[in-house]
């Protein structure tokens, strides 16, 4: 038997879908013209639906004719390849990063909003990932620290996650990094703004190998500051960490949890 | 546990979740759920699943195999569909009988097959390739649709044909037949008297929205209203058999005690059919 799709079955539903994408119909057998334009609407509406829940912050920065503008656009060209409609938003942070120029030039911030926005549901999303055995109790300068392996960390160029939306201005062009991270029993995501040399610390200890010891040794040729002061100063972020629950605990195979 | 619903299920929703962990207002004999929307995940929802799982069978209505699409059948998706059955010890897996995928983009909607023969062939070809890829048979839902496209055939010869070819089961959407009779202008008993119901393995219930005078749409965001209730009746007294009974509702959400309301009829209506002794107050 013939299980082959015909040329015209398949363009039949080719163009089905292409109208419901772009609205332009063209020669659908059969159809009931004054209904069809309810499957254009109704998966117009999954979709808009599902960007304005993922992006309740960026909705709000665009007026009404931008957002629909915005949608429509990717809606029409952009081809989904998530089979998760919750996945379906960073496609369309890539598409506007892409093609949203326009709007970028009003919000010079936008894409760095809609990543921030879809990081934060990326991290509430992902799947466990179980950390190294930790022990709880150790030292904090001589020990490897173990880290929430629950976390993304993205470069800004605006303060989206430190500033309203509406309030950040082109002077506000910087580098800013954010840690993003679900905390383990809560599940619930934090963010926290992390200067250059945190970050760099993050890096460092994700790493696995190294005790703070030796990674301040780094850092103090990387920084050029004296590696007693960036002890100092690093404590109260490191003791925040812990108390956060990003840095786990200490890598302690004998004394493991 | 102690279910006072033996045959009906919920559909499990992000919405009520937590009110249904805890207050324990709803009864169902197993919970449905979407495999797009729980799989690969971990933290709170993933927390909850588990939770669902520990208390209840999970039954697994999928949204986007698309098994009607001219384009090629997703294997690296269905095997992460395996995975997530063999996980929670899945014994039902239903699709939609549509597209949701074209030109190599999803549209997350049920966009409906022209009713034609060599569709038939390649649908059915391709439930063939799941269910030898799953492992085990899967079920088909009948679908609402709004417009018929390059139809030579009905679509009880749709069905029947998909379901013969394929040697699948059939989802029986009580809803969609009141909503396509309605809309096509067919008799809905009619329509049900040809479809094979000997595959029927799992029934779908639900609410749905008139917009047009003589325009249904199948929302899942209303109460099952009493016509398609006495079409349920006539289906389960057709049925050669008991089979489970879900009902759905997706949007516009009400009181958990208004879905165990509904829940509770549609037992009743299955313990008369089926000669239980009780009925479910």
């Amino acid at each position: 038997m013939n299980t082959q799709l015909h040329e015209y079955t398949r363009t039949q539903q080719s163009s089905l879908a292409n109208y419901v994408r772009t609205g332009v119909l063209n020669n659908v057998e059969g159809l009931t013209e004054n209904r069809v334009h309810y499957y254009r609407k109704l998966v117009y509406n999954v979709l808009n639906d599902s960007l304005q829940s993922a992006f309740p912050i960026t909705y709000d920065l665009l007026d009404e004719d931008e957002w629909n503008d915005l949608v429509e656009k990717f809606f029409c060209n952009h081809n989904c390849q998530s089979n998760e409609i919750w996945k379906m938003p960073y496609e369309f942070c890539r598409f506007t990063k892409k093609y949203g120029d326009e709007l970028a030039l009003k919000y010079p911030h936008l894409n760095d909003l809609l990543l921030f926005e879809w990081t934060e549901i990326e991290v509430y999303m992902m799947e466990d990932k179980i950390p190294p055995q930790f022990a709880v109790e150790g030292n904090l300068l001589n020990d490897v620290l173990v880290l929430n392996p629950e976390f993304n960390i993205i470069k800004l160029q605006y303060p989206v996650h430190l500033k309203g939306s509406k309030e950040i201005k082109k002077d506000d062009q910087g580098n800013y990094f954010v840690l993003i991270y679900r905390e383990p029993k809560t599940f619930k995501v934090q963010f926290v703004n992390l200067s250059v040399y945190y970050a760099w610390l993050i890096a460092r200890l994700l790493e696995g190998s190294k005790p703070l010891i030796d990674i301040y040794e780094s850092a103090e040729e990387t920084f050029q500051v004296d590696k007693s002061t960036l002890k100092k100063n690093s404590y109260q972020f490191i003791t925040d960490m812990i108390n956060n629950k990003f840095i786990l605990g200490f890598k302690n195979d004998s004394n493991s949890k | 546990m102690n279910r006072a619903n033996k045959h009906i299920g919920i559909g499990f929703r992000k919405d009520f979740a937590e009110e249904f962990l805890e207050k324990k207002i709803l009864t169902p004999a197993f919970v449905e759920v979407a495999p797009e929307n729980w799989m690969g995940i971990g933290g709170y929802w993933k927390n909850i699943i588990d939770k669902v799982a520990e208390q209840y069978p999970i039954y697994m209505h999928g949204l986007s195999l698309s098994i009607g699409s001219p384009d090629p059948i997703d294997w690296n998706f269905l095997g992460r569909v395996k995975n997530f059955l063999k996980t929670y010890d899945i014994k039902i897996y239903s699709e939609h009988l549509s597209y949701t995928k074209c030109d190599n983009a999803h549209l997350y909607d049920l966009l409906p097959i022209p009713f034609r023969w060599d569709a038939v062939h390649h649908v059915s070809k391709r439930i063939r390739e799941v269910q030898d890829f799953l492992e085990r048979k899967i079920a088909i839902e009948n679908v609402s649709y709004y417009t018929p496209v390059a139809a030579e055939m009905t679509e009880a010869e749709f069905i029947n044909a998909v379901v013969a070819e394929a040697d699948c089961n059939l989802l029986l959407d009580v809803n969609n037949i009141y909503v396509n009779a309605f809309n096509h202008k067919y008799n809905a008993e009619k329509f049900l008297d040809q479809l094979p119901l000997d595959r029927v393995e799992y029934i779908h219930m639900a609410g749905h929205e008139q917009v047009e005078p003589d325009l249904i749409i199948d929302t899942h965001g209303e109460p099952i209203i009493i016509p398609v209730y006495e079409l349920f009746e006539y289906t389960v007294n057709k049925l050669p058999k008991n089979v489970p009974v879900l009902l759905e509702r997706d949007f516009n959400i009400p009181e958990l005690a208004e879905l165990q309301h509904e829940m509770s009829l549609m037992e009743n209506i299955c313990r008369r059919a089926w000669n239980h002794e009780h009925a479910v107050a």
